[in-house]
């Protein structure tokens, strides 16, 4: 499949040149002292008193040089490992809302530990999903136990692999002790640490900040899997010209891929971003809008000059439930990612621009997933595939129904949708006209029914149970 | 050349403008709490208004609250402790560990548009420095915001401290994932989901 390409090559050429100026001519604060250090150790003009850093060229194209062009999401089932590109498109949750839909209400509320176990289980079970992003907060997360209280019950009812972040060191040391535990060591955890971090650590425009900075650092010195996202926001933390922001988030992209080479060189990238534009008449925040598709389309095709793998938050609404608005943001922006080539697709299962976590929309987007996977599996070429004997065999005037051929390709060449429906109006209409939220929910409800088999064994949960004490309960408890 | 005239400086965001106009109505000897309130603080009421309607875009908001707050440097030194018409002293910035301060910054603009005295502590604020601030200021209120998810559990913090010592200050919380509930449910007293409707709140708050 050939990738939509937006610019020439000398057009990319040059945001990449106009990206070292910013970074060799305006700089970035760097607010982490360890990062201040790093950048002065290895070629950076740091000014300790402002914290300004500014990056000499040679310095980002000599980090340039050890960028890798694969990414690996590791699983506690190895069956479940994916690398970037090789299978792309990989679809994840979005992440880290503070709210759920309550399932039984329909009314937005906080959202728990026990929706968190919910949801992974809905994820390990879904199959357009390849990354479960813990996708909400847990509200009643114990006292000290605010990270542990997500990544519990998400590693107990998911054995896909598990991202997200934590708000500082102190939490991201007990979730990597978890991750042991559940390994069986430290050693074996080492080799196939499941846990995949994210951060933001940069804050637009051209800011580190403290705690997450610190994270990625930290994880990149032990070789733990980790990476970034760009969230520059047109009209107010960036330029409001899409090729303003592209530059920004550009030279964003690199001063974080430059420290990270700098602690490790051939450390795994994602050229990750949510590059969005402000809606100027009241400064909402806009990631359903079309230009977050453009801009991951932009962003997509800068990676592919630095030749690593690309992605993001793409795929995002700001609708407030499952109506049309919903389907059509997160339809057109991720179409419009993935023939642009993004590896990467942060989008399942929000609404409301990331604050509210809704299962029927995760159901809604593994449909998508699906669509977007079939999208990208393409036309397989082939003179087998143009299929001219049976075409001559069939003649003017038959049928390719009752044919070998047909038998065996009918249940693998079309996605066969349990969400959409095919029904002829008068079927729809007596089965009391669902639309497709309550279709998804109908299937949510299927799923989480049944017991999971892919939680904990009754003998990991006493050892973790054992190890950390007041933990929440982490179990999957559905009903509708 | 009236008073009038430097409201509508400020409507049409006039930096320039707004301070000639200013200088001009003190030198004729204008009523100084007049300028204010009739000209200053009456013509931001009217941009709150016009953003409301969707008339203005929030640039054009901040732009004119630039204004204002040109023309309000241009009166302080004038303004006696006993024609000070300040509403109130407002303490606001971004919780530990967020920088995301765009929002924050735009209700403190709006703020000291609408007359308080505000004094913004900025970015990665913590408890400590926002209690501090506070009591050597003689705050009124205390303004905590939050973009990150993850920094929210900051500003419950920070409330619960306040109640804890027994200050008499109120709480007003913000930012993109701040919802009524989660206002409610820390003890905030006041939340928006808006830089206007933070300055309402804040009135109301501040209301004798």
């Amino acid at each position: 499949m050939e990738f939509t390409k937006l610019f020439t090559q000398t057009q990319v050429e040059r945001v990449h040149e106009a990206s070292l100026g910013i970074l060799e001519n305006v700089g970035m604060l760097v607010r982490n002292e360890k990062a201040l250090i790093i950048f002065a150790e290895n070629g950076c003009q740091v000014d300790m008193e402002t914290k300004m850093v500014k990056f000499p060229r040679e310095v980002v194209e000599k980090a340039r040089q050890t960028f890798i062009p694969t990414y690996t999401f590791t699983a506690q089932d190895p069956k479940f490992d994916v690398t970037m590109p090789g299978n792309r498109p990989i679809v994840v949750t979005g992440s880290s809302a503070p709210n759920v839909i309550d399932p039984k209400t329909g009314e937005e509320r906080r959202a728990t530990s026990q929706d968190i176990a919910n949801i992974a289980y809905l994820i390990n079970e879904l199959p357009g999903f390849d990354v479960f992003s813990i996708s909400t907060l847990a509200d009643d997360a114990p006292e000290g136990q605010f990270s542990m209280s997500r990544f519990y019950p998400a590693l107990k009812n998911c054995k896909k692999p598990v991202r997200s972040n934590t708000p500082n060191m102190e939490d991201l040391k007990i979730v990597l002790e978890l991750g042991a535990l559940i390994a069986g060591s430290e050693e074996a955890y080492r080799k196939r640490p499941f846990i995949n971090h994210h951060y933001c650590p940069v804050v637009s425009p051209l800011t580190f900040d403290v705690e997450s900075t610190e994270a990625v650092i930290y994880l990149t010195e032990q070789g733990l899997p980790v990476y970034g996202t760009i969230v520059p926001n047109a009209g107010m933390t960036s330029p409001l010209s899409l090729m303003g922001t592209l530059t920004l988030g550009n030279a964003e992209f690199l001063g974080l891929a430059t420290l990270m080479q700098m602690i490790r060189p051939g450390a795994p990238l994602i050229y990750a971003v949510l590059s969005t534009v402000a809606d100027m008449r009241t400064g909402a925040y806009a990631p359903g809008a079309i230009e977050t598709g453009m801009m991951q389309m932009a962003h997509t095709e800068m990676a592919r000059f630095y030749n690593v793998p690309s992605g993001g938050y793409i795929g995002l609404t700001n609708a407030h439930s499952n109506d049309a608005q919903s389907g059509y943001e997160t339809g057109m922006n991720t179409t419009g990612a993935l023939l642009a080539g993004a590896d990467l697709f942060n989008m399942g299962g929000l609404l409301g621009s990331l604050m509210a976590f809704d299962f029927g929309k995760a159901v809604i987007d593994n449909e998508i997933a699906l669509m977007l996977k079939r999208m990208k599996k393409g036309y397989e070429y082939s003179e087998e595939n143009l299929c001219l004997d049976l075409i001559a065999k069939i003649g003017p005037g038959g049928s390719y129904m009752d044919t070998d051929h047909t038998m065996k390709n009918m249940r693998s060449i079309a996605v066969l949708p349990k969400i959409a429906t095919r029904e002829m109006r008068r079927r729809w209409e007596d089965q009391g006209k669902p639309d497709a939220y309550s279709r998804a929910m109908k299937e949510a409800n299927k799923i989480l029914s049944k017991p999971n088999k892919s939680r904990f064994t009754e003998e990991l949960d006493a050892k973790v149970r054992g190890h950390f004490s007041g933990l929440v309960a982490g179990d999957v408890d559905w009903s509708l | 050349m009236s008073v009038q005239d430097i409201y509508d400086a400020v409507v049409a965001f006039d930096i320039e403008k707004v301070v000639a106009l200013v200088k001009v109505e003190v030198e004729k000897g204008t009523n100084v709490s007049d300028i204010l309130s009739d000209g200053l603080i009456g013509a931001m009421d009217e941009v709150g208004q016009r953003y409301t309607e969707g008339e203005f875009f929030v640039p054009e908001m901040l732009m004119a609250a630039k204004a204002m707050k040109a023309g309000l440097e241009v009166l302080k030194p004038l303004l006696s402790q006993g024609e000070s018409t300040k509403k109130g002293t407002i303490i606001i910035g971004t919780v530990k560990g967020d920088l995301h301060d765009i929002g924050k910054n735009l209700v403190s603009m709006m703020m000291e548009g609408a007359g308080f005295e505000v004094i913004d502590l900025g970015v990665d604020v913590d408890t400590e420095k926002f209690l501090a601030t506070a009591k050597e200021r003689n705050a009124d209120i205390i303004c905590m915001s939050a973009l990150l998810t993850t920094t929210m559990p900051f500003m419950e913090v920070t409330v619960k401290a306040i109640r804890e010592q027994g200050l008499n200050l109120k709480t007003m919380v913000g930012g993109a994932p701040v919802s009524e509930d989660f206002a409610t449910k820390i003890g905030a007293d006041g939340w928006s989901p808006d830089a206007p409707g933070a300055v309402e709140t804040a009135r109301r708050l501040t209301a004798k």
